[in-house]
């Protein structure tokens, strides 16, 4: 990246081929719809070429990606508040309905529901386990990109699963 | 310890980024909690779940929207550069355009009158100026001196202590103030308001009046604290008049033990 900054704008590309599918995959389990992630990873993208000069070299280069992807989420949640609620609920009952058929009926039925649930928590209870469960980002990393202590990341992640499997169990029931 | 302090642990176990140590505590602490057990088998079970789910792939229209944005990024950095170059060049053409010796005549008129009047208006302003802040700061002066002679007469220590420490400021220190500090440096009853003093007036030892003030105070200190501090005085002004007025505190009967030998020992170095 500090190529980049410097004025080796091609170098990009290759920051591009290493990261993209790292950064959709975050990006889909915060949003659960395919093109919108997609047109988000291309801002990202954009605007680490705009603001390349910000980038300063003394943290990793994905703890930036990160937060510049939490800033256009957090830009996408504002510009469109009334939907966001029920969006990723939605999304991830689709998503959970388009699953491979030849599974086992049950198994498909819990995923589902796992999924909705998911779609239901808070925004930033999403993101914390989209983090650290999806992305396998280790806490240490988390705290970095979130700026906060990885004392207070496990208290969340766990804060967050606690939440999720009631949101889940009440749902089974 | 309490079941909330796990829940650090809780999400060490489940992502496995636990120490054997910390993984020692937390298994301790479950096989004596059936609570904390069923709930960590849960959400390992939960986090088991969400293994499961699968992301999707990206769609191979990204990459190629993403090399189309790079291509035009480029292109916009290299227009911005180009459009500098042009700038540069039109101002460069404009120079050769206009007949030379005219245009360095004009430059040369409009640069002579920016430095005329400068001099013709800003000295006689700057004159008006300086006399106006020359008074303003003599007022500001006279102020300090008269707020540092009321402050001398106030009851409290401290704000006589206040007072004497404005001293310092007041640069050109005239007769009365040195009066002022004297009394106070005789008479006041507070010892710490004329150990101050002495330190003030230590500073304006340039003035003869002040190291006669001094040297006659010596006798008039009955505090063995003040009697060292001015010793010490005496001797960073290397005042030898002050030999007799120390003599004569050598006769008093009930001076201090320690004080006796600072000053005869004073007395020697000053002689």
């Amino acid at each position: 990246m500090l190529k980049v900054k410097a004025g080796d704008l091609d170098r990009m590309g290759m920051l591009f081929e290493r990261y993209n599918r790292q950064l959709y995959g975050f990006l889909f389990h915060m949003t659960y719809q395919r093109e919108l992630s997609e047109d988000m990873v291309q801002q990202v993208f954009y605007k680490m070429l705009k603001y390349r000069h910000t980038f300063t070299g003394t943290g990793e280069y994905i703890h930036w990606m990160y937060s510049i992807a939490r800033n256009v989420l957090k830009d996408h949640w504002r510009k469109n508040k009334q939907q966001v609620q029920h969006e990723g609920v939605e999304a991830a009952e689709t998503i959970a309905g388009g699953l491979v058929p030849d599974e086992a009926f049950e198994k498909k039925q819990a995923k589902a529901e796992l999924h909705r649930a998911m779609g239901k928590l808070s925004e930033s209870q999403r993101e914390i386990l989209a983090l650290s469960r999806f992305q396998e980002l280790k806490c240490q990393e988390i705290a970095q990109i979130l700026g906060m202590t990885e004392g207070t990341v496990k208290v969340r992640i766990h804060r967050a699963m606690q939440e999720l499997k009631s949101i889940y169990v009440k749902m089974e029931r | 310890m309490k079941c909330e302090l796990y829940e650090e642990l809780f999400t060490g176990w489940i992502n496995k980024e636990l120490s054997p140590e910390e993984k020692g505590v937390l298994e301790q602490h479950i096989s004596g909690c059936d609570h904390c057990r069923t709930e960590l088998e849960a959400l390992q079970q939960l986090w088991g779940h969400m293994g499961q789910f699968e992301t999707p792939e990206p769609s191979a229209n990204m990459s190629v929207k993403f090399y189309a944005m790079l291509d035009t990024y480029k292109e916009s950095v290299k227009e911005q550069r180009s459009l500098w170059a042009d700038i540069k060049y039109q101002l460069s053409n404009f120079w050769q355009w206009q007949p030379r010796w005219p245009m360095a005549y004009n430059l040369a008129m409009v640069a002579i009158l920016v430095v005329a009047g400068y001099l013709f208006f800003g000295k006689s302003k700057s004159d008006d100026q300086d006399r106006q802040l020359q008074a303003l700061s003599s007022q500001v002066h006279e102020l300090k001196q008269t707020m540092m002679l009321a402050l001398l007469e106030n009851p409290s220590a401290s704000e006589r202590i206040r007072g004497v420490s404005y001293t310092s400021e007041i640069k050109h220190a005239d007769k009365q103030v040195i009066d002022a500090l004297l009394a106070t440096l005789n008479n006041d009853p507070n010892v710490n308001v004329r150990l101050s003093t002495l330190d003030a007036l230590t500073h304006l030892a340039g003035h003869p009046e002040v190291r006669e003030g001094l040297i006659k105070s010596i006798v008039e200190q009955d505090s063995p604290l003040m009697q060292l501090a001015i010793a010490d005085v005496m001797l960073k002004l290397q005042e030898k008049r002050s030999v007799g007025s120390f003599k004569e505190l050598l006769k008093q009967k009930d001076l201090d033990h320690g004080v006796r030998d600072k000053i005869k020992q004073t007395i020697t170095q000053l002689i």
